[in-house]
């Protein structure tokens, strides 16, 4: 790491740094929002050098993509900007558009969060990688074909010459965001801005990413500003950071120091409410309330109202705490930061995973079951393959119990569940609930096994009715099922409020009115109105912030123990899943490769697609960053429609052999491991075989 | 593409055979039946059943329909009650004035149109925005008669500018002349649609503008310019296509209003024609000609946007 200029930076020192490739001064941005400015970034500065990357963590509307936005000048003209920002000695703030549009491109290259809709899908993906350096005449038009096949080679796209000519549909999530690096990166800029590159990714496709960012970034020796929520990736690739709050930076510093030591109460809170996947823990610690809006900011440190360690200091509420430097090198925005304690000690391990009672039976039994889509084609659609998205899979869901299940996206979870809902045709298999076969059951017949079934679903924007009151959503399946008055009415309501946490004064309030997390409480009370006995949680966390994901955690745990409930949890984020989980199922391809129990999975698993998973998945441990060898998993998830020979796996896996290819294996469990899984070469990872299994290749 | 065009085709027959059986069904919606159109409400008994056997109507329906369709098929919708002459030769006569209204018509509205509305979806919230708006909302609150018949005042009473009623004159056999004469007709129209057509043009325009990809294009530093003409207007014309499709679908079938204002002598006004003189044949084949002419160009819409969205499937 090079010169970390900001060590004696303290609010009285306000010259932008020379060093720094881009150095930022007190920036406040506002927005004209109902006939007044309000301000979404407030006094921020930053300084990020040549080499270095910088993370600018925090929570949705903290201002983190405001705050990239206006280094560039490419907010809307909406928004009010003030304070200097000078990037490769240009002040952004002064210059007119024909400087800005002619630094963008050459000395900067943007990196946005979601790959499906950054790049114009009605365009070829070569033309949008080199059209940049085409207008700024840095490159010639008709040698624009071959700069953009050899720039997708650098970032490991096999067949550039064929992908030159294609379109963004035609590329899968991580080829398009490694076309959009590759074009980021054309101008060879000495700064890069990415703004929650990977969020959209999975976890697999995620370390691919981040490696070929990190990789060209070496090349070319840019600073790199990263946006993340994600600790993990922080842990995994910071050199500095800065922690955003409120609209502005509370802390920042090393890597290492910030996760050793915050010295900011909301960093120590936020480290220690998510989920950690190198250690289980029974409870997360969450931060109370929720995150402010910039329209209502707290008075005084805007932290406030959600810090225990400010609670009843009346400095906090009146006076705004300056970012001002502490210990060495780190900086802070707490009055109080001297008195922070030092961190808790490491989580104790977790308690025992619940032992199953020996004589419980279970309460979802799914054997052997198939779902596949038929494949159409031609002029007379006939059918002409099946889609297998799920290809033989058994699972057992106790009471009082919760199983997982994980896999890239596109493995066939959701479809699974589905099925067990009776909201798909099953082609093959039997699911029973409580004893009692459900497949094929008519409308009728499923009514009352369905009320002991409740889904919750991802998006809690999306799966409520925004015309229903809070109240009449919570109520609408015991209606539907005519059971509203039988359960209690009013009374349950206001009972399953307060279940879920929110207050019964919310009840004739919109979902508009509701937070992210608010609404995922109010989807999950809506699925206990009826007393059900197994929930299918898919993906309830993953559109939520890390503060709110803890919450949400708890109130999950703390309902099942309460009510006995099974949980089927589908996820894709393995802290997560750890943390929550009795067992543990692996899916790919339709099928699940690996099972076992919780803890066991995550130190002891044996199947190289889970190992490959554990790999690449970030670990909130700076210290670990060096010492962990990854396997970068080649490739993504082929097509369901024709799965490979053998193994299907067999592509991708770092193990495979001659009799991968030829034969597909048995479930099994194998002598001296600890889980079950589907492998010819089950066992536990070999160091030799790491160094291996991450030699680079380009992907098929 | 070829399987698709085929594929698109063959979606076409079932809804052709739908609307032609509810066409011949007509006949049999007259008051007294299709005998009764021959030979007259009054006439006795044996001229009915005599005009019967003639017309064949003693035998099966479906026989009836299959020879009506086989003949259709082979260009013979009937002949007209009124003139007496082949219903195909009538609408013959009239199609090609009524394609080439439809196509000036059509450019007028799009020369107007589009740079309205790129330039109030560029300049959103400002003066030029509204006054822009405010003609698309003028254009389309003026009754299409009205303004008509303002533009005749003024161009050909007034002015003596243009011809008053419009003659149909073939474009390639004098062009000059054509366009004296189509002019004023295919303004009522081209003045009417353009509000349509912006209207929905900066709608869509202004959405493009939020997406992803064109704050992408500012990130690389691509002037605005090459944002809105290589990057926006190809994702804007997506849905546009299909707009402008249902309008020129509309000019074709026939723009009664506008033909009976400028006595323009198009299909239109035939139809107006033969519903008041309840020439049962000579509606039926206009309408049948109308929803080919819908099917036809909904085809080549489909095949359009297969053209510009390279997302289509159409292997
Ligand atoms: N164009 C805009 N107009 C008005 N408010 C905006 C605009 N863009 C962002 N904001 C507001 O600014 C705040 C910070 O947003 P953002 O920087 O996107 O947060 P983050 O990237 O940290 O999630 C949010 O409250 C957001 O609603
Ligand atoms: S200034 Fe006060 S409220 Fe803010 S973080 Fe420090 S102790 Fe907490
Ligand atoms: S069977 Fe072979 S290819 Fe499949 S996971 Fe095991 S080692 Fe890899
Ligand atoms: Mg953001």
């Amino acid at each position: 790491m090079k010169s970390t200029g900001t060590n004696n930076l303290s609010h009285a020192v306000k010259k932008p740094d020379t060093d720094a490739v881009l150095s930022v001064r007190d920036l406040t941005v506002s927005f004209f929002t109902n006939g007044k400015q309000v301000p979404v970034v407030r006094a921020i500065d930053l300084d990020v050098f040549a080499n270095e990357v910088h993370c600018i963590v925090g929570e949705s509307g903290s201002g983190k993509s405001v705050t990239s936005l206006a280094v560039t000048g490419l907010l809307p003209v909406t928004a009010t900007v003030s304070g200097s920002i000078r990037l490769n000695g240009i002040e952004v703030n002064k210059a007119d558009d024909e400087t800005l549009r002619n630094m963008r491109g050459r000395d900067v290259g943007f990196i946005f969060q979601d790959p499906a809709t950054t790049l114009n899908p009605v365009m070829r993906v070569g033309r949008q990688i080199t059209e940049g350096q085409v207008v700024h005449g840095l490159l010639a038009a008709s040698d624009a074909p071959g700069r953009a096949a050899e720039l997708l080679t650098e970032v490991d796209i096999a067949d550039p010459q064929g992908r030159v000519t294609q379109y963004p549909h035609q590329f899968s999530g991580g080829m398009r965001q490694r076309a959009v690096i590759a074009m980021a990166m054309s101008g060879r800029p000495n700064l890069i801005v990415a703004d929650e590159p990977t969020t959209a990714l999975d976890v697999t496709v995620q370390a691919q990413v981040l490696s070929v960012l990190l990789q060209r970034q070496q090349a070319l020796g840019s600073a790199i500003i990263l946006i993340t929520h994600d600790l993990g990736v922080v842990a995994e690739v910071a050199d500095r950071v800065s922690v955003m709050y409120g609209g502005s930076i509370v802390e920042s510093g090393t890597v290492q120091d910030i996760f050793d030591h915050p010295c900011h109460p909301y960093t120590a809170a936020l480290l220690r409410s998510v989920p950690r996947i190198d250690a289980g823990d029974d409870r997360l610690e969450t931060i109370p309330g929720q995150p402010p809006t910039p329209a209502e900011l707290p008075s005084g440190c805007v932290f406030h109202p959600r810090c225990a360690l400010g609670a009843n200091k009346a400095r906090c509420q009146t006076e705004r705490p300056q970012l001002r430097g502490f210990g060495s090198g780190q900086m802070t925005a707490c009055h109080f930061a001297e008195e922070m304690q030092p961190d808790r000690p490491a989580p104790p391990a977790r308690a025992a995973t619940q032992t199953r009672r020996a004589d419980m039976k279970p309460l979802l039994e799914v054997d052997d079951i198939k779902v596949h889509f038929p494949v159409k084609k031609g002029i007379l659609q006939r059918t002409v393959g099946w889609v297998r998205a799920v290809d033989g899979v058994s699972l057992r869901v106790h009471p009082g119990e919760t199983v997982s299940l994980v896999g890239e996206s596109g493995c066939g979870k959701t479809t699974f569940a589905r099925a067990i809902m009776g909201l798909l045709d099953v082609n093959a298999g039997d699911v029973r609930f409580d004893g009692h076969s459900i497949v094929g059951l008519g409308r009728r017949a499923m009514r009352p096994v369905r009320r002991q079934m409740q889904y919750v679903f991802q998006d809690p924007y999306s799966s409520l009715n925004p015309v229903l009151s809070a109240a009449d959503i919570v109520a609408e399946p015991m209606r539907l099922h005519g059971l509203f008055e039988d359960m209690g009415g009013d009374k349950r309501i206001a009972e399953l409020f307060e279940m879920v946490g929110l207050s019964p004064s919310m009840m004739g309030k919109y979902p508009h009115e509701f937070s992210g997390g608010q609404k995922q409480r109010l989807g999950i009370a809506r699925t206990l109105g009826l007393k059900p006995r197994l929930l299918i949680l898919d993906e309830p966390v993953a559109a939520l912030d890390v503060s709110i994901q803890a919450q949400i955690l708890n109130l999950l745990q703390d309902i099942q123990r309460e009510l006995d409930l099974g949980y089927l949890f589908i996820s894709h984020n393995l802290s997560v899943v750890r943390h929550i989980s009795d067992r543990v199922a692996v899916m790919y391809l339709g099928k699940l490769v690996e099972q076992g129990a919780c803890d066991e999975i995550y130190e002891n698993a044996a199947h190289p697609y889970t190992l490959s998973l554990l790999s690449a998945a970030p670990i909130s441990n700076p210290g670990m960053r060096n010492q962990r060898a990854r396997i970068i998993l080649r490739g993504e998830i082929p097509n369901p429609a024709s799965p490979p020979s053998g193994c299907r796996f067999h592509p991708r896996c770092f193990r495979a052999t001659d009799i991968c290819r030829a034969q597909a294996p048995e479930l099994a469990t194998q002598a001296g491991l600890k889980t079950t899984s589907i492998c010819h070469h089950a066992g536990p990872l070999d160091p030799n075989e790491i160094a291996l299994a991450s030699q680079p290749k380009a992907e098929q | 593409m070829i399987s698709y065009l085929i594929r698109r085709i063959l979606q076409l027959v079932p809804v052709l055979l739908v609307a032609s059986i509810a066409i011949w069904a007509m006949l049999y919606a007259v008051p007294g039946g299709p005998v009764a159109m021959i030979v007259g409400q009054d006439a006795s008994q044996e001229q009915i059943d005599a005009a019967t056997r003639e017309l064949g109507l003693d035998r099966p329906l479906v026989v009836q329909y299959g020879d009506w369709v086989a003949n259709a098929v082979t260009g013979d919708l009937g002949k007209s009650i009124f003139s007496k002459e082949p219903v195909v030769k009538l609408i013959g006569q009239r199609l090609p004035a009524t394609i080439q209204l439809a196509v000036f018509s059509l450019l007028i509205a799009l020369v107007i149109g589009i740079p309205i509305a790129i330039i109030s979806a560029l300049n959103p919230g400002t003066w030029i925005d509204r006054v822009l708006s405010s003609w698309s909302a003028l254009a389309l609150a003026v009754p299409t008669f009205w303004l008509g018949i303002l533009l005749v005042l003024l161009f050909a009473v007034e002015l003596r500018w243009l011809p008053s009623a419009s003659r149909y004159v073939p474009f390639w056999s004098a062009p000059l002349d054509a366009m004296r004469n189509t002019f004023l007709p295919a303004l009522t129209l081209g003045v009417y649609v353009s509000g349509i057509l912006a209207r929905f043009l900066r709608a869509s325009l202004v959405g493009e503008l939020r997406a992803d990809y064109v704050r992408t294009a500012r990130s690389k530093g691509l002037p605005e310019r090459q944002i809105v003409g290589g990057h926006i207007m190809r994702n804007a014309l997506i849905p546009f296509v299909t707009i402008v499709g249902l309008m020129l679908a509309n000019f074709l079938g026939g723009s009664v209003v506008t033909e009976v204002v400028f006595t323009y002598p198009g299909l239109g006004r035939l139809l107006v024609q033969a519903i008041s003189t309840r020439d049962y044949p000579l509606i039926q084949g206009i309408i049948l000609v109308i929803i080919v002419i819908f099917m036809l160009i909904n085809l080549a819409v489909d095949m359009l946007y297969a053209y510009i969205d390279p997302r289509i499937e159409h292997s």
